[in-house]
């Protein structure tokens, strides 16, 4: 079980996390999406004590990560495969690991095979390729026999093939009863892997929950040659909307208050003709998704 | 390649182990296995042992230049140690930081103190190791001489032994507590030699400098077990190098966040 309550954390007075509350439980594998730089890697890294929050807490099992008295063995961790010692051959860095969490050398060998570099294991890392590293993070992470994982976006430079398999592992992984928590900007791999998801947007939670919950159309798109007086009777109605696609409104439905039926019925009493009434076909999530990730993208655009 | 985890390798099934804190001995192991495990550090302590070794031709070579006496031999031996010795230590210390390893090593002991102390404790024992090779390379040096018909004087005491031992490690922490407070190899290299040339050229200029700080003087006072009225000099300069610098670098290093 990982948790976290209102992490909170700025550098040079810049917000990069807040309030951020995770709530990881046993059996599942939650996602943690967000563009880059809305603060995923910070907050997992408040996580495990790397970095100090400024508010907030976190624990493993109730406890606080810099608590745990030899935590890879309650929580194994990839945050940055790119930090190995380049000189070291793979076996060599993951007998290092072995040797701090206390167990078996003989898990090494059988890391090695789980992760598929039994035969690149005497080549130094700095000659893997990424996703090799990728790889060996996978297998410093299981080093400990931990019962949670915590991965910062593990799919990165792996292939198809090594996605599929990263997949199959952390489902074991969750199947037997573990807990998962991995970052991604990409709502597609994410989709794919996970049960939860919480996603974030320039450091603060924007939409949590199941994954088929946030998955579930939950917008009514409503079109009309009028938008302004479409708008204004919504308003009226105090019903929440968002403007797009094109010249149409999208409605908050999840709620369950807010129909079809409902949003005909607002038209008629405020005498607005309407051209379009549906659920909207492409899924909420998605739309959410790229409208932040398509905000930061214009205003880094305009930064730079 | 297994793509199915047997319970054996999650061991989540397992019954909840609660391992003890990571005993301090293991933590010293594994930084000593990071420190002499790897081709650069490895090549580095090569250069150690040869151009100790190599020193070691000097007063053979050139006897009418160097004291043929034991003790004469001995600080042969430690003028290329105390070189090189300080950039092990260095090195020990920020290479982590370097190559961003920290990540792993803080998360496998976020006790950083501990750490922090089992490398400090790995590299007096680097230290120590140098020291006895410099002693071999001594006796092998004062054989060779022996050999080629030369009669040196004096024997070696204890106190020369443990005399050359002090100096050593003391400019092993040197390189450690600098190397602690910058944690960046690059820069602690570079900052070292040139404090150490800036306070030596100044020292020539100032006896307050040369006699309390600069630890050519002072430390060199310890090799030569010339502790008569140098204690305090000693004990300043050793604060000034040492205590002080690695003090703030364990503070330093609790407090970072690590990116």
């Amino acid at each position: 079980m990982i948790t976290t309550t209102a992490l909170t954390k700025s550098y040079q007075r810049m917000p990069v996390v807040r309030d951020i509350s995770l709530r990881c439980e046993p059996g599942t594998i939650t996602g943690f999406l967000g563009a880059n730089g809305a603060g995923k890697s910070t907050t997992l890294k408040m996580i495990v004590g790397l970095v100090r929050p400024d508010r907030g807490t976190a624990t493993i099992d109730g406890r606080p990560f810099v608590e745990l008295p030899n935590p890879t063995r309650v929580v194994g961790m990839l945050l940055d495969a790119s930090a190995m010692h380049p000189g070291r051959s793979g076996r060599a860095t993951l007998t290092i690991a072995a040797q701090m969490a206390g167990v078996h050398p003989r898990r090494v060998e059988h890391l090695l095979d789980l992760v598929g570099l039994t035969d690149a294991a005497e080549k130094r890392v700095g000659t893997y390729s990424l996703g090799m590293r990728q790889r060996l993070g996978v297998a410093q992470a299981l080093v400990g026999e931990p019962q949670a994982l915590i991965l910062d976006e593990p799919a990165n430079g792996l292939d198809p093939e090594g996605i599929a398999w990263m997949r199959t592992l952390l489902r074991d992984f969750a199947d037997h009863g573990g807990t998962v928590l991995l970052s991604s900007h990409l709502l597609h791999e994410v989709q794919a892997t996970a049960d939860h998801l919480v996603v974030i947007s320039n450091g603060a939670v924007v939409a949590a929950g199941r994954l088929d919950d946030l998955l579930a159309s939950s917008t009514i798109l409503v079109r009309s040659p009028d938008p302004a007086a479409l708008a204004a009777a919504l308003r009226a109605a105090q019903i929440d909307y968002v403007a797009g696609p094109g010249d149409a409104l999208t409605v908050d439905a999840s709620g369950g208050r807010v129909t079809t039926e409902v949003l005909a019925g607002v038209a008629r009493d405020h005498q607005v003709l309407l051209t379009e009434l549906r659920q909207s076909e492409t899924n909420g999530l998605e739309q959410l998704f790229f409208s932040l990730t398509a905000a930061k993208a214009a205003t880094q655009g305009v930064a730079a | 390649m297994t793509t199915s985890l047997s319970r054996g390798t999650l061991g989540i099934d397992a019954a909840p182990s609660s391992p003890g804190p990571i005993p301090f001995p293991r933590l010293v192991r594994v930084e000593w296995t990071k420190a002499t495990d790897t081709r650069a550090s490895r090549w580095l302590l090569v250069l150690v042992a040869l151009s100790t070794a190599g020193m070691m031709l000097a007063p053979i070579l050139a006897p009418a230049r160097f004291d043929q006496t034991y003790t004469g031999y001995l600080d042969v031996a430690s003028i290329a140690q105390v070189i090189l010795v300080p950039v092990v230590g260095i090195l020990m210390l920020t290479g982590e930081w370097s190559h961003r390893s920290v990540i792993t090593t803080f998360t496998q002991e976020p006790r950083r103190i501990r750490v922090v102390s089992a490398k400090v404790t790995a590299a007096l024992m680097l230290g120590s190791g140098a020291a006895v090779f410099g002693g071999v390379a001594t006796a092998a040096g004062v054989g060779l001489a022996s050999a080629s018909g030369r009669t040196l004087e004096g024997t070696l005491s204890v106190g020369d032994i443990t005399g050359y031992l002090l100096y050593l490690l003391l400019n092993m922490l040197g390189g450690v507590a600098i190397g602690a407070l910058l944690q960046s190899s690059a820069t602690a290299i570079a900052a070292y030699f040139a404090l150490n040339i800036t306070i030596a050229l100044l020292g020539t200029a100032s006896t307050l400098i040369g006699d309390w700080i600069d630890t050519a003087t002072t430390w060199t006072w310890v090799l030569y077990t010339d502790w008569g009225g140098h204690v305090p000099q000693v004990a300043v300069s050793t604060l000034v190098w040492v205590v002080i610098p690695l003090a703030a670098g364990a503070v330093r290093t609790l407090r970072r966040d690590v990116g």
